[in-house]
């Protein structure tokens, strides 16, 4: 019952002669979907309609039962209340934390149960000697475990990659796709991941939506 | 040197950049995240003591604290006086008449933090207010500084506005920079010269603090 159901349309009218539409419906049960697709095609914007960061002129979405938005029954619940986790392309790290306190911005708990939290995670993800560290003193790819940590540790219902994995070579790229899987054999959410890399979509996509133009063309 | 008007500047220019503090906040985050069209209506209105002449603001004030206006009113039935040549309405003036300078660095600093981590932070369950006060604010803290830091100089620097709301009385509303025309009118060239001479040297500082400090950042942040 964890699945995630999702049926939206969106017209983009932001100059006459590039009209841009959106129209996907598709549903995905735990695990990783890819959503694959050259640039232009809508991806993206199918992650921010599903985090809230974008409103689609209609449809509904719904993750585990519970509806984030339907048009119909004028519901849209604001980002903040979604659990929906997401990973930006540019991460989006906040730059004047530390990487603790990267991960701990998004823990509703207070005190000795935060703490234990962020070690955890940080420990998982192989970042805890890292922890007093601004984004900008450490590398890439230890930024890419900072943003993955920061997003699960919040036990999201749903998690949205945007080509996170996309800057780094192969090597470090497949031990982060691997602490992910771990993460996700004890915690079965439906991860969406957005690439246009085939090799990233093959090393960690059980399904692949093939997006052209706005619309899924292939599943 | 003059040091009742000295101490009378540093007092007006003191509570203008705390109360601008406080209100050029919450005005800046306004102007910077609406989405409002006709916000640009309330930047105009903010930025016009950049263009108009000090005296016409001057004028609109003297009449607005007169007993013939609501806000007069009720000042003298709170306080018993008026607002026209007192530090009380020197004090309204200075704030209206420096909002600009307090404002427009804050809304830069704002529009300088990138929307993205904004919307990271919502997905992380933020609320508004945990936004603005964790990871806007922060970000923002330069053109938050240099804000404050020249509403206080150019409260200091005004002359018009204390003029025509304030008048010349010493003590309650003397400043320095009306001091320096006092002096002058009495031919007391030396006084003057060196109540300018510190006014001149206190800009510049004040000035060189602003800028080292947003190089500093911009080079920090370029690294």
């Amino acid at each position: 019952m964890s699945d995630l159901k999702l049926e939206i349309r969106k017209t983009f009218n932001a100059k006459k002669l590039h009209r841009f539409a959106l129209d996907v419906r598709f549903s995905s049960p735990a695990g990783v979907s890819v959503i694959f697709g050259p640039s232009g095609s809508g991806k993206t914007t199918i992650l921010q309609c599903l985090a809230g960061l974008t409103t689609p002129d209609e449809g509904s979405i719904s993750v585990a039962g519970e509806v984030l938005f339907d048009s119909r029954r004028k519901i849209n619940l604001p980002p903040q209340e979604r659990r929906v986790g997401y990973v930006f392309q540019d991460l989006a790290l906040f730059p004047h934390m530390t990487a603790a306190d990267n991960v701990a911005f998004g823990i509703r708990s207070n005190g000795d149960q935060r703490t234990r939290l962020v070690r955890d995670i940080l420990e998982r993800f192989h970042i805890a000697h890292l922890a007093g560290n601004r984004p900008a003193e450490i590398s890439g790819g230890e930024r890419q475990r900072v943003a993955l940590a920061r997003a699960l540790v919040t036990n999201p219902r749903l998690l949205l990659l945007d080509e996170p994995f996309s800057a780094l070579d192969d090597e470090l790229k497949q031990a982060i796709i691997g602490d992910l899987k771990q993460w996700l054999a004890q915690n079965s959410i439906p991860v969406l991941l957005v690439t246009h890399d085939r090799s990233e979509a093959s090393l960690l996509g059980e399904r692949m939506l093939l997006m052209k133009n706005g619309s899924v063309v292939g599943q | 040197m003059n040091w009742q008007a000295f101490a009378l500047t540093g007092r007006l220019a003191t509570l203008t950049a705390s109360i601008l503090t406080l209100v050029g906040v919450p005005v800046a985050l306004w102007i910077t995240f609406s989405r409002r069209q006709w916000m640009f209506l309330v930047e105009a209105f903010v930025a016009m003591p950049l263009v108009l002449p000090p005296t016409v603001l001057g004028f609109y004030l003297l009449v607005a604290f007169g007993s013939n206006t609501a806000l007069g009113r009720w000042f003298e039935r709170l306080t018993g006086g008026t607002l026209a040549f007192t530090f009380s309405g020197l004090v309204i003036a200075s704030v209206l008449y420096s909002m600009p300078f307090a404002v427009q660095p804050m809304v830069a600093g704002f529009r300088s933090v990138d929307r993205k981590l904004m919307d990271a932070a919502r997905t992380l369950g933020a609320g508004r207010w945990k936004v603005y006060s964790q990871i806007v604010l922060p970000l923002a803290w330069p053109g938050l500084l240099t804000g404050v830091m020249l509403s206080f100089a150019h409260t200091v620097g005004e002359f018009g506005v204390v003029l025509m709301v304030g008048g010349n009385i010493p003590g309650a509303t003397r400043t320095l920079s009306i001091d320096i025309y006092d002096q002058v009118q009495a031919l007391d060239y030396h006084s003057a010269n060196q109540t300018a001479l510190v006014l001149l040297l206190f800009s510049y500082t004040l000035l060189c603090a602003v800028y080292g400090l947003n190089r500093r950042t911009a080079l920090l942040d370029s690294r």
